[in-house]
């Protein structure tokens, strides 16, 4: 039976903006295992995001535990758990995020250089992976200068980079049209056949969700549904 | 103050508020009309406090550094005012003799009879204008308190009659008591508080005086209130028979003390009707008459026509009445007056000497000497002008210091509304899509703009004026310390003329308000598309043809006119509202017209003038009103034009040729930077050799600085890559620095406006200080030199006129506390002023200076430096040798030099013609000086000339040195030497044996000063005053660091997302926090290197240049202070940015993903 690789157990999560509070997470218990790709669905404001913030260590939690690889995620101090990131984790957002001073290849190599690789291994392997990702030939090109498909690729080859042992996503084919989406997804689906990485994608779109091993279903912060695994 | 510039200050406070009112007018009409850009506008400053803090101290800077300067020169007015209305209190003119006789001696002025004083006083019986006439003596005398065994060597002697203090008050006690002068015996006097002070005496005490080698004893009756006829400085006062009787002068006086009509102030205001008056009075007519004779000639008269165009007006009415005095058969009072006037004296020879009679000149002038009976000296009335002259003066100084740091102020103001912009694009650009125009959006910004405007000018003005205040405290601390020259009674007074803090204000707020506008209206230009989606800003052309561009200023020109047409048809037609509305719109048509004007020429010369070619003829223009007027402002300025031209057009040139864009504008911008710089490095020397000899000022230095700064960014800004590069290599060896460094390299590289106006302004600071730092120390190196200041002697002491020491060497033999072995010189002289002229010059007025008569052993001692020996000397020693053996050969000081550099003393009214101190070699120079006692001329050789270092720079001593022998036969009166010099023996103490010399001869009022310890003191007043405009310069650098404050703010607030993203991928707090701090270090670090670099370069060519007049100035860096400076700058901009860095170091990297 395969190990988890993620085990969340009783999360809450308040935002207390000073006159309101909302109870974001309610006492969410997950489990992810290795190699899983798992999608996390719901409507808007049910907490996707939001957990997926809380279980990277994004953010913090007010109650319960969450457990990657063996290591108790908020007891780590911010800087450890900033290092554990840089070496275990990646990260897609909806708007890319890239930085938009830095080229392509520039953007990608950032994780290494903050996990310490040599600044020229750190350039071999961005290139390798922009290569991987088939956007060899605009490493050098701002994120302004590419298209919304490309930008997240950078976005995919960064998360990549460390060769880390978890991917976040959140709403990576949310901003892209339905065939680069479909792209998007393809190269997902097959590094994550080819490393063995964990994905956790937070998703609105179906067909996104149908290419995941398993969704997980949110409402008002809490799971309402996360056996059913699908069949990519 | 009543000038700033030249201009007086009703017409800059009228212009400034027609400018100020009517703008601030119109934005509130705008505001009235447009509500709801208003309320946009408004709304954006309580959003981040912070940064609205920033901004108002970023915006006050200029009217806070116009405060300080009108605040420093409003005291210094009024300081000097006080200072001598509280001197002279009902003084308003004193008259002297203009004729000495062999009686008379040095360092007092010449006696006459009292029952000149009786005739003058039933002359003036029926003149309402003077109310009190004051016969009086005022001599010097040594003088000790025997209770306290306290001396003063130059004690105020002054003799009062007490029968005519009608109009100068009564004395009165220090406790407000009047004291009646008839009550005083022979044995009594009265002492002012300055004598109470130095002598620590006090009601009772036994003073002694010495005079003319008696002593005599007074009883002090009671201490005075300094000022009007009680004097300031030490004063002795006693009847007037008792001072003619102490000094041997019978029925004589040597002054009349005027007092005005009016009150100590407004006396003055009639002080030239008076003086006018009394000269007539004085006036020998035979003299004048024969002058009258003498000048009407037709060519005289046709020349003072020609001259009196030039003149001021003032002086131009007064020579008229010359001119029309000249034709008549009568010699006029009006004309006398005229005749008598010193200024209208000039004016006359001048005419003569354009006429070309040379003969009648020489005669003329000798003539003027001997017109007046008398002299009137009005004390007042120029004391209260140099105090307004100095307070325009400092104020001047002041502002252009300060022209940096408003400049600064400007870029910032600038910045902000770039940065603002770029923040509030997304929502602009919404606003446009839903209607708004590009001018609500200008509108928009100005409301805000103004907002900040007003809140930051009032704090401006209060701050400015606190500056002012600490200026003044400082002032007053370096005046105590003494080495400035001034009194030691000179106080200066915090004052404030309400006049002045408007023109501040409004200042500040018209520089603001345009820069405002300006920055507005470019922000507001922008891609509606592009601002929605967060795009770049694509590359726009204008959309207007250019040929209706070309057009436009003339359709600007013509608008108002043709409008107001419009509207006079329309009202003919009876379109009444039409007409209404067509001729109001006329109307503001026509008050905008000078800024439309402005604008639509810019908007037509902007394109030729970006592709290079029109910039480059705008250039050579320049250089050729350069070359024409010779000065060297215009030039430089058309020279960067074409540097900046060629650049231009190569940028033209490489995109029509289908360079790819950043490398077109890197190769122009490189271009012009580096070119441009090595321009303004350009020692002077080598510009001199194309272009002949050119002037300029202090003007320079500012647009010197503007350009080699904007060079250094360009090129900085266009190559950052490569630094990049370096950076890259340098952090190498710390993993976990180089992302840090990676990112924050990148963000202001990527930003190259803000970041280029961010390093401008720091640069321009860092430049202004190290500029003034390193010519401080040059100077103050140079003045410290006591060696060489003090020409090798060690000691100087000065001795009472009236009580000399005829052989110095057998004195020191008679006094058991001194021993001659100790002293190995003594040199001594006499200085007195004399007036002067140079045979066959063009100027042939005589004019005042002084002159030192010294003995042979001062002459074959002195060690002073001659910058100039005439050709037949060979060395100095050769010149001093030559002065002794020929008595009509002199040598001069550098203050009566011209310089070419124009490196020299306005206080100096003579001027040599046909050699400038730079140059290398002179011929003998025939001058003629003439007592202006006995009118006695002297003819004289200069033969050599010291440095500008010797004496101090004249504080020493100031004056021709010449052999005694010839004066002491020319002149009538005994020249008893006043002033000696001494070089102290190896291994004797030298201050021990200053103070035993004063000790003494206590009895001759022998004071002594240790010359190294004083010219120490020289320095270090030079030294705080620079440091003290050091500090006022250093304004700018509150501006640069609140510059970076605001980039921080921005950044992390534009750049909230990306903090949540670098987070993200594993950045630890302290690497964001550290990676801004770095970025802002980048740019501090950048700004010092190219401030310190240039302005190092700048120095090294001013100390070059300067050298050529004072070569004894040495070039060298003050590290400690540069290093103060630098490490100010950098600690308070770390502190300004550590907030923000912290602030963005501290945000969740969810909550910043969150963030839109």
């Amino acid at each position: 039976m395969p190990e988890p690789i993620i085990t969340a157990t009783g999360i809450h999560k308040i935002y207390d903006t000073g006159t309101v509070k909302v109870n974001a997470l309610r006492g969410v218990n997950l489990t992810v295992e290795r190699g899983e790709m798992v999608a996390i669905m719901g409507p808007s404001g049910c907490g996707k995001t939001t957990m997926l913030n809380c279980l990277s260590g994004l953010d913090e939690i007010e109650s319960g535990q969450v457990v990657i690889d063996g290591v108790v995620l908020h007891d780590l101090p911010d800087d450890n758990r900033s290092d554990y990131r840089a070496r275990n984790m990646g990260f897609v957002f909806q708007l890319y995020n890239l930085l938009p001073v830095l080229s392509a290849v520039e953007n990608v190599e950032l994780p290494l250089l903050v996990s310490g690789v040599r600044p020229a291994e750190a350039r071999t392997r961005s290139m390798d992976l922009l290569e991987l990702v088939g956007l060899s030939d605009r490493a050098q090109h701002l994120p302004g200068e590419l298209s919304g498909g490309q930008r997240q690729r950078v976005t995919i080859a960064r998360a990549l980079v460390n060769n880390p042992s978890i991917v976040w996503a959140d709403e990576p084919t949310g901003d892209l049209d339905s065939e680069t989406a479909s792209d998007i997804m393809d190269l997902m689906c097959k590094l994550n056949v080819e490393n063995g990485q964990s994905f956790v994608l937070v998703t609105h779109s179906d067909d996104v969700g149908k290419r995941a091993h398993r969704i997980v279903r949110m409402r008002d912060g809490t799971i309402v549904d996360d056996g059913n695994a699908t069949e990519a | 103050m009543e000038e700033l510039f030249g201009i007086p200050m009703d017409v800059i406070m009228a212009i400034l508020l027609a400018a100020f009112l009517p703008a601030l007018t119109g934005v509130a009409i705008m505001a009235w009309r447009n509500r709801v850009m208003l309320k946009l506008g408004l709304r954006n400053i309580p959003r981040r406090k912070s940064q609205t803090g920033l901004i108002v101290v970023g915006i006050m800077i200029s009217t806070l550094i116009m405060a300080a300067a009108f605040g420093t020169g409003d005291s210094i007015t009024f300081s000097i005012r006080k200072n001598a209305t509280d001197a002279l209190g009902p003084i308003d003119q004193i008259i002297f003799s203009a004729r000495a006789d062999e009686s008379d001696t040095v360092g007092s002025f010449n006696y006459f009879s009292l029952d000149r004083y009786e005739q003058l006083k039933v002359e003036l019986a029926e003149f309402d204008l003077v109310d009190g006439l004051a016969p009086g003596i005022g001599e010097f005398a040594p003088t000790v308190n025997i209770r306290t065994a306290l001396s003063e060597g130059q004690m105020q002697v002054t003799g009062v009659d007490p029968n005519s203090l009608d109009g100068f008050g009564r004395f009165h006690l220090v406790n407000g008591q009047e004291i009646n002068l008839e009550t005083l015996g022979p044995g009594d006097a009265l002492i002012n508080e300055d004598a109470a002070e130095e002598l620590d005496a006090q009601y009772g005490d036994d003073l002694v005086t010495y005079v003319g080698g008696l002593s005599i004893t007074f009883k002090v009756q009671g201490v005075v209130d300094s000022g009007g006829l009680a004097g300031v400085g030490p004063t002795l006062l006693v009847r007037l028979d008792r001072a003619q009787e102490m000094f041997e002068r019978e029925n004589q006086i040597n002054s009349i003390a005027v007092s005005n009509q009016g009150g100590v102030i407004d006396g003055a205001e009639v002080s030239d009707e008076v003086t006018d008056a009394l000269r007539v009075l004085f006036t020998d007519r035979e003299i004048a008459r024969d002058i009258q004779t003498l000048l009407n000639r037709e060519d005289v008269i046709g020349e003072l026509e020609t001259l009196r165009a030039t003149l001021t007006k003032e002086l131009a009415a007064d020579l008229a009445v010359v001119t029309s005095g000249l034709v008549e058969s009568v010699l006029t009072d009006d004309f006398i007056a005229m005749l008598a006037d010193e200024d209208v004296q000039e004016a006359v020879l001048n005419a003569v000497h354009e006429a070309g009679i040379g003969e009648v000149g020489a005669e003329v002038g000798t003539l003027f000497a001997g017109l007046a009976e008398f002299r009137v000296n009005a004390i007042k009335k120029q004391v209260l002008e140099v105090a307004d002259q100095a307070g325009s003066g400092v104020t001047s100084i002041f502002i252009v210091m300060g022209l940096f740091s408003i400049m600064v102020g400007v870029l910032l103001i600038f910045l902000i509304f770039v940065m603002l912009a770029a923040a509030r694009r997304s929502e602009m650009g919404m606003a446009r899509a839903v209607g708004a125009k590009q001018r609500h959006l200008v509108q928009m910004f100005i409301f805000e703009g103004t907002a900040y405007s007003l809140v930051s000018g009032a704090v401006g003005v209060g701050l400015g004026l606190g500056a002012s205040s600490i200026i003044v405290f400082m002032a007053n601390r370096i005046f105590q310390s003494g080495g400035t020259g001034a009194p030691e009674s000179f106080t200066m007074f915090i004052h404030f003329d309400p006049r002045s803090a408007v023109v501040a204000y409004c200042l500040g707020m018209v520089i603001t308000l345009a820069t405002v506008a300006i920055s507005a209206y470019r922000v507001s230009r922008l891609n509606i598309v592009a601002a929605v989606r967060g795009l770049p800003a694509p590359v726009e052309q204008s959309q207007i043809p250019y040929n209706k561009r070309l057009l436009a200023p003339c359709e600007a020109l013509v608008r108002p006119a043709l409008l107001f047409g419009f509207g006079l048809l329309a009202l003919v037609r009876m379109d009444i509202s039409k007409g209404f509305g067509l001729l109001v719109t006329s109307a503001w048509a026509a008050v905008i017209l000078p800024v439309r004007l402005i604008i639509t020429i810019g908007q037509a010369i902007w394109v030729p003038m970006s592709h290079g070619w029109m910039t480059m003829v705008a250039g050579g223009l320049f250089v050729w009103i350069g070359v024409a007027s010779k000065e060297v402002a215009p030039l430089s300025v058309g020279i960067t034009l074409v540097i900046i031209g060629i650049g231009l057009s190569l940028r033209t040139i490489s995109y029509r040729i289908g360079v790819q864009a950043d490398v077109a504008d890197r190769i122009a911008y490189t271009f012009m930077g580096l070119v441009t710089l090595m321009y303004w490095i350009l020692p002077s020397s080598v510009l001199r050799r194309i272009f002949g000899d050119t002037e300029g000022g202090i003007e320079m230095f500012f647009i010197s600085g503007v350009a080699m700064v904007a060079a250094a960014v360009w090129t900085v800004m266009y190559n950052a890559d490569l630094l990049l590069v370096v950076l890259t290599y340098v952090a190498k060896p710390f993993g976990w620095f180089r992302p840090v460094v990676v990112t924050a390299v990148a963000y202001p590289m990527a930003a190259k406006f803000r970041t280029g106006l961010t390093l401008a302004m720091f640069s321009l600071v860092i430049f202004t200080l190290i500029v003034m730092s390193i010519l401080t120390e040059a100077f103050s190196s140079a003045v410290g030199d006591s060696e060489k200041v003090a020409g090798g002697w060690d000691i100087q002491a000065t001795v009472n006129a009236n009580t000399p020491i005829y052989d110095i060497r057998t004195a020191i033999d008679d006094r058991p506390g001194l021993d001659n072995r100790d002293i190995t010189a003594i040199g001594g002289y006499t200085a007195f002023p004399v007036e002067i002229r140079q045979v066959g010059a063009e100027e042939q007025q005589w004019r005042p200076y002084g002159i030192r008569v010294a003995d042979d052993q001062y002459l074959k001692q002195t060690g002073t430096t001659l910058k100039l020996i005439a050709n037949g000397y060979d060395s100095p020693d050769d010149v001093w040798k030559a002065v002794q053996k020929d008595s009509n050969l002199v040598v001069t000081d550098s203050f009566i030099v011209p310089s070419r550099e124009r490196f020299g003393n306005d206080e100096v009214q003579f001027e040599l013609e046909g050699v400038y101190f730079d140059d290398a070699e002179m011929e003998p120079i025939d001058i003629e000086v003439r007592d202006p006692g006995t009118g006695t001329v002297i003819p004289l050789t200069i033969i050599a000339v010291t440095d500008r270092i010797s004496d101090a720079f004249g504080e020493l001593g100031r004056g021709i040195i010449a052999s005694r022998k010839e004066l002491d036969s020319a002149i009538p009166f005994q020249i008893p030497t006043t002033t000696y010099r001494f070089k102290v023996a190896d291994g004797v103490d030298v201050p021990s044996l200053s103070r035993d010399l004063e000790s003494e001869f206590r009895e001759n009022g022998m004071e002594t000063d240790v010359l190294s310890e004083l010219v120490d003191e020289i320095a270090g007043a030079n030294r705080a005053f620079n440091y003290l405009f050091t500090s006022f310069m250093g304004l700018g650098l509150m501006v640069g660091i609140a510059a970076l404050g605001v980039v921080s703010l921005r950044a992390v607030v534009e750049r909230r997302q990306q903090i949540g993203v670098l987070r993200a991928i594993g950045y630890r707090r302290g690497m964001v926090q550290l990676s801004f701090l770095t970025e802002s270090s980048f740019v501090v670090i950048m700004g010092v290197a190219i401030g310190v670099g240039l302005g190092t370069v700048i120095s090294y060519n001013i100390v070059k240049d300067i050298q050529e007049d004072l070569e004894t100035v040495r070039f060298s860096i003050p590290w400690l202070q540069i290093g103060i400076i630098v490490a100010i700058a950098y600690v308070f901009s770390l502190v300004t940015t550590y907030m923000p860095s912290r602030q963005a170091s501290r945000i969740y990297p969810a909550e910043a993903l969150r963030y839109e």
